[in-house]
């Protein structure tokens, strides 16, 4: 039983990647990637449903050397890309990835055997239900994006199945590496991410493309160096293949004292995957790759992964200025990147920031390490890859209506696009408003940050430049003019059912979340720390037990009231929109000084002159306060300072 | 059973009190340039009258968004006097803001696009203020739940007064007043148009009025939380700066959006941001 779901989790993405490759037919390949997409599903609930595991694959096949042909495989695959690029930096990072590896291996001898091989507990569960559902929920999405960008692209030889290979098979290694125990297969598996985010990234073949995916290329592999340096760090000092085991390294295993470099390093290689700021730009220069690329970066691989290693690590740096060290890094990247949001015109650019922020919140809450902080991390990693995935599969529906990415040319679409527009709209709304999901996340966070409080003065500021960028966009998309009866339009199946998936999974978990969490969320917190003071009473609420900091005992520190909110959400948004209806002579054109020039359905005045003219709105976008120009050197310069404090911090607090 | 009559006494009494209190404004103004002013009982007439009118609209999601604007309102209200928390109080605030915004943002005026870019830009100024109040409340008490601050003996004003001037910036944002009425002015001589309320008329315009009755309750309510044992001392403080709210809307102009945001970013957030750090130096957190 263990095997066969072990070995579709992590080979069955690889074999089905290879159908995929092979074959040419259109609908054929939409099959496969269907049944791949619904196994792997059924699979990832199995994971839930049997509760943690252990694992080692059956002796007779020597994995290990497998993995390490492999490595070098990649390694230089790295060598090889560099050179054709003509990249220096993509060349010096994969140089300093296969030295060490090779000193490791064949200078130090060293023979790496962890047993168990593979730990499943609660916490990489959720990675794997998020990873699968959300994961093969865009794999669908693609099949038929893909050929709609193509017929647009006006492409000769089709490169879907390439493209699909590409997808499907990181959704394989991003479930090796949430299950891994043994760091010499989750660095392995960790490489794989960045391969197939450079081949996804770079999938259009345009200069801009190439360029951007060397970027995330080098940035990556400079994470992946210090990943082997760890390694090798922690084999040498501590002498054996014990030290490579990740439950080793948490469960104190080990002497801490030589614990925190490596432990450091690790962290860093988890910031440029999760594009922290000073490395937020890989993150924006994917944008460039086809729709599903990012939505799968964004939602529940890749950069999730990053999140992942930092909150997996939690106990090894919990009380230490690293984990403190860590908060500030994460806080000051949700502020930055909230503030930068703020100044984009391009669609996806603004939700790529918003990514980055909520990856920063999330790692400042692994470094706050508390109960509560864990809780809120965990949370937050879910419902921002339910929102963040439903969001980048509306952009790219969006776009393939109107064939632009830029905010101002979304203006009014509302009216062309209704559907669309409704869903884009809650899964905005979702992102930064009660009674949602990524709320509830962030008011546990808010509640929790008071041990690092300038953590939480960003998370304040930040929150509050959330709330302007998301509304700033949604007015641009909101705005209509007086008319009635706006015509539905179609989506194809493999557009809808995806984006309805994820719009209804925003409601039913959003509003079942107090008993999910008590069966379920609870357990993964505590696989990280243990002790637990949310209280889900019911489906009614979730209540944040007393907290201990000398202060006159209170019996409880905070509540959120599902039930209530959502009922008030129902009250004020949902009843007037399906029972408020207007009738057409109720309808007058907006006020123009009394120089408009028509009925409701136009938007022509008289200008100078008397010539009727087309008036035009725009939105603000404040470039010369919170541009990229004005911001970026600034917030750059103090995160660069603020990342190799964190390293510091690791090498000093012994 | 009690807190179902608690609730339903908020939503029938609060407009009532912040009707009043839209009067009293009016009439002191007037006093203060010199004019006799209307009966304190003005804002009710007008509310009924607008309610008489003939319902047009320039689009349907503009309902739905001043109506939104409305009952989330009263839900923030309702948060504060069944003292829940406070953090879910202030979401709920923003949200509320939000909805006026996008009410804004629903149509294709000029106006009010003018009225709703400034509206979300004082959200930005007054949200992080709030939010700091929380922190500070928690600081202070080791709890966000209002009903703690209730039962406390000792009055928060004393250790969280520089907060206090803070909210008191809210206070003017929020009811709308000089130097911070950018959205939509009770004075007609700096006003384009109507800012943000510029489409709405008939009874739309009447809730956007009742949703700032209940708005002005709610602030105000806020402020009484700075000593709420004996309370009668809380109201007594509210009121008062009500009154100072009034005074400084008639000395001084409407400024741009940019310098609000800039001052309350810097004096705001600097008076906040000292107030919990000596907060968390006496706890001894650090």
């Amino acid at each position: 039983m263990t095997d066969g779901m072990m070995a579709i989790a992590i080979l069955l993405p690889v074999v089905a990647g290879f159908l995929i490759l092979v074959i040419r037919n259109y609908f054929a390949r939409g099959v496969v990637v269907v049944l791949t997409a619904s196994v792997l599903i059924a699979n990832s609930i199995l994971f839930a449903s049997k509760g943690p595991i252990t694992y080692t694959p059956p002796a007779g096949f020597d994995w290990g050397t497998l993995i390490t042909v492999l490595d070098y495989a990649i390694l230089i695959t790295y060598l090889v890309l560099g050179l054709k690029l003509r990249n220096r930096l993509v060349l010096i990072f994969a140089a300093t990835q296969i030295i060490p590896l090779a000193y490791f291996e064949f200078v130090m001898k060293a023979h790496v055997e962890v047993k168990p091989a593979f730990v499943v507990d609660y916490l990489a569960v959720v990675m794997t239900l998020v990873i699968c559902v959300i994961g093969s929920l865009i794999c669908i999405y693609a099949i038929r994006y893909m050929r709609d960008h193509e017929e647009h692209a006006h492409l000769d030889k089709s490169r879907q199945s390439r493209f699909l290979f590409w997808l499907v098979l990181f959704l394989g290694a991003m479930n090796g590496l949430v299950f891994a125990n043994n760091l010499v297969w989750l660095y392995f598996f960790w490489e794989v991410t960045t391969l197939c985010c450079f081949m996804l990234i770079s999938h259009d073949k345009t200069q801009i493309a190439l360029q951007n995916a060397a970027r995330a290329l080098w940035m990556n592999a400079t994470g992946g160096t210090a990943f082997i340096l760890a390694i090798i760090y922690l084999y040498t000092t501590q002498g054996g293949s014990s030290a490579l085991s990740v439950q080793n390294i948490i469960g104190g295993g080990i002497h801490s004292a030589v614990m925190l470099v490596p432990v450091a390093l690790l962290c860093y290689t988890g910031c440029t995957k999760a594009a922290q700021m000073p490395f937020q730009s890989w993150l924006l220069g994917a944008m460039v790759a086809p729709t599903p690329v990012s939505a799968l970066l964004h939602s529940s691989t890749m950069v999730k992964a990053g999140v992942y290693l930092v909150i997996r690590l939690a106990p090894a740096y919990a009380g230490t200025y690293l984990s403190t060290a860590i908060a500030i890094v994460g806080g000051f990247t949700f502020l930055g990147t909230s503030a930068l949001a703020i100044s984009q015109t391009t669609g996806k650019r603004v939700l790529a920031y918003s990514t980055i922020a909520n990856l920063g919140l999330i790692m400042a809450c692994a470094g706050i390490n508390t109960p509560l902080s864990i809780a809120a991390a965990i949370l937050l990693i879910i419902f921002h890859a339910i929102s963040k995935g439903l969001l980048f599969l509306c952009a790219g529906t969006i776009e393939h209506q109107i064939w632009s990415r830029e905010i101002e040319d979304m203006e009014g679409l509302a009216a062309k696009a209704p559907l669309v527009t409704l869903i884009t709209a809650v899964g905005m709304l979702s992102m930064f408003l009660p009674p949602f999901g990524m709320l509830l996340g962030k008011w546990i966070a808010l509640e929790a940050a008071y041990k690092v409080p300038l953590a939480a003065i960003f998370f304040v500021l930040a929150s509050a430049l959330t709330m302007v960028f998301w509304t700033k966009w949604l007015g641009r998309l909101l705005q209509v003019m007086p008319k009635l009866g706006w015509p539905l339009e179609k989506l194809s199946p493999s557009y809808a059912v995806p984006l309805w998936t994820l719009f209804i999974g925003i409601f039913v978990i959003g509003f079942g979340i107090a008993p999910i969490y008590q069966d379920f969320i609870a357990s993964a917190t505590s696989n990280v720390i243990p002790g637990n003071n949310i209280i889900a009473s019911g489906w009614a609420s979730i209540v944040l037990a007393g907290s201990s900091t000398g202060q006159p005992a209170a019996a409880i520190q905070g509540s959120f009231p599902l039930w209530a909110l959502y009922l008030v959400l129902g009250i004020a948004l949902f009843l007037p929109m399906l029972f408020y209806g207007l009738k057409p002579t109720q309808l007058r054109p907006v006020y123009l000084c009394g120089e408009q020039t028509g009925g409701t359905d136009t938007d022509e005045w008289l200008a100078e002159a008397d010539i009727k003219t087309k008036f035009i709105l725009g939105g603000y976008y404040f470039q010369g306060t919170v541009g990229e120009k004005a911001l970026n050197p600034w917030v750059n310069t103090v995160a660069i300072f603020l990342l190799a404090i964190m390293i510091g911090c690791g090498v000093i607090s012994k | 059973m009690n807190q179902f009559i608690t609730v339903i006494a908020t939503i029938v009494l609060a407009p009532i009190v912040g009707g009043l209190l839209f009067g009293i404004d009016r009439r002191i103004t007037a006093r203060l340039q010199g004019r006799f002013g209307p009966p304190i009982m003005q804002p009710f007439y007008d509310f009924f009258k607008l309610l008489g009118k003939e319902s047009i609209a320039v689009s349907k999601m503009q309902f739905v968004w001043i109506y939104s604007y409305l009952v989330l309102m009263i839900a923030s209200l309702v948060c504060l006097v069944l003292q829940s928390d406070f953090l879910v109080l202030v979401f709920l605030l923003g949200f509320a803001g939000v909805s006026l915004v996008l009410g804004g943002f629903s149509t294709k005026s000029p106006y009010s696009h003018f009225g709703a870019n400034r509206e979300l830009l004082q959200i930005l100024a007054y949200e992080p203020v709030l939010l700091l109040l929380a922190i500070g409340i928690y600081a202070q008490n080791g709890t966000f739940m209002v009903s703690t601050i209730l039962s406390r003996q000792e009055p928060l004003l004393l250790s969280l007064w520089p907060l206090f001037i803070a909210v008191l910036y809210v206070l003017t944002i929020k009811m709308r007043k000089s130097p911070f009425d950018l959205a939509t002015s009770h004075h007609a001589h700096q006003e384009i148009v109507k800012g943000i309320t510029t489409e709405y008329s008939g009874s739309y315009l009447a809730l956007y009025h009742l949703a700032e009755w209940y708005e002005i309750v709610l602030v105000l309510g806020v402020i009484v939380l700075f000593w709420a044992n004996p309370i009668w001392i809380g109201l007594l403080i509210a009121f008062a700066a009500f009154l100072l709210e009034l005074v400084v809307d008639n000395i001084t102009a409407r400024m741009t959006a940019r310098w609000m945001v800039r001052l309350s970013w810097s004096v705001g957030l600097i008076l906040g941001i000292i107030n919990i750090a000596y907060l968390y130096i006496m706890k001894g957190v650090f």
